[in-house]
């Protein structure tokens, strides 16, 4: 029995018409000017947020506070209970004998706190889809543990992407999040928020 | 010549130092500067390419689970950076194949082998693939990469990449047959 020629390997023909034709592919390329410059410049900018040390105190360390998907789903669980009790209380006010349905509106709300540290930030703030990407919108405040920035905000069921914007310029992402990218090649952080309702 | 390994550059940078990716940087760019110039066309978009895939390896650098084989896992970031970029041109600009009659005229000219010009009308062929055909072919015949190396930073199967491979040279055989017509 005779082994058969593999179909998918080259010809003779094609073998020559490589030859012909990979050379001129084969010929190096140069950077642009600046190259190297460029992308140095943004890793001088990251990289004390990104890798400050191992030796670096906790506080220090970069590391974005956000809670993870699964964590975050159970704050926001809990705040939406919160939520829920407020949301009774103001149906019951308005609503009382008219017997309207107050759980309604409870689903609608989920308080999301996202958290970052930036000991050296002078303003942080977050920027997202659910603030059209808008940059002085939704700004962090200093919280009691130096060096970090929170904010808690409500956001409705679904998928949100978002980054931190330091000092109106520096956009960071969580790296221990998931990260997606949009549309025109830029890394955002994404948190989902549950639709379930808290009754 | 830096003399550091990729593991040691890669760890001095998450301990902290920055200027030690410049190192990786320098070690990696011209390497893949081709193999981007050659899937996206033309240098400013394999230069915008490069530049996103070496930042995107520095943001996830705590993520390089060998760091001893950096440039493996780089070249894969490089690999998908330029189907980012390329699907994103597409988008914008349907039609990268030139007009065939144009290309036909190449036949009229004898420029000697690996002429910028001649180079230029490859390129041109090459475009003209579907950028799955002509990454594999670039990583195979320009890049010079084993099939296994092929299948590590494109996650495709090596008969598939074969199958690709055999097809684009099929088809660049096509579109540039005039231009070799005695």
């Amino acid at each position: 029995m005779t082994d058969r020629p593999d179909p998918l390997s080259e010809t003779p023909g094609e073998r020559a018409f490589l030859e012909r034709i990979t050379p001129p592919l084969k010929a190096p390329e140069t950077h642009k000017a600046g190259f190297e410059d460029r992308v140095m410049e943004i890793v001088r900018a990251e990289a004390p947020l990104r890798y400050p040390g191992a030796r670096a105190p906790w506080w220090r360390r970069p590391r974005t506070l956000r809670l993870s998907p699964l964590a975050g789903l159970g704050l926001a669980a809990g705040f939406a209970g919160l939520v829920a009790l407020g949301t009774l209380a103001t149906a019951d006010r308005f609503g009382a004998g008219e017997g309207r349905p107050v759980a309604a509106t409870v689903d609608t709300v989920h308080l999301v706190r996202f958290a970052i540290s930036a000991p050296e930030a002078r303003t942080v703030a977050l920027v997202g889809d659910f603030n059209g990407w808008t940059k002085g919108g939704t700004e962090l405040s200093a919280s009691a543990v130096a060096g970090v920035w929170t904010i808690t905000l409500p956001l409705p069921p679904g998928r949100h992407q978002y980054a931190f914007l330091i000092d109106g310029e520096r956009w960071v992402i969580d790296p221990t999040a998931i990260i997606v990218r949009d549309d025109f090649g830029t890394e955002t952080s994404v948190v989902t928020v549950s639709g379930a309702r808290a009754t | 010549m830096e003399a550091r390994s990729d593991a040691a550059l890669v760890a001095q940078v998450i301990a902290g130092d920055g200027e030690a990716f410049a190192h990786l940087l320098r070690r990696y760019r011209d390497a893949h500067l081709r193999f981007a110039t050659r899937m996206l066309g033309n240098r400013d978009d394999a230069d915008e390419a490069l530049q996103s895939a070496f930042l995107r390896a520095f943001r996830s650098l705590a993520k390089c689970v060998e760091p001893e084989r950096f440039g493996a896992w780089l070249y894969r970031i490089v690999v998908n950076e330029c189907r980012t970029l390329a699907a994103r041109r597409a988008h914008r600009e349907r039609s990268l194949v030139r007009d065939p009659a144009t290309l036909g005229t190449l036949a009229e000219r004898d420029d000697p082998v690996g002429s910028d010009a001649l180079r230029e009308e490859i390129q041109h062929a090459l475009d003209g693939l579907t950028p799955e055909h002509r990454e594999a072919f670039v990583l195979k015949h320009v890049e010079e990469l084993s099939y296994e190396e092929m299948a590590e930073v494109t996650g495709a199967g090596v008969s598939a990449l074969k199958m690709r491979v055999k097809r684009a040279c099929q088809q660049l055989q096509g579109l540039l047959e005039e231009a070799y017509h005695d």
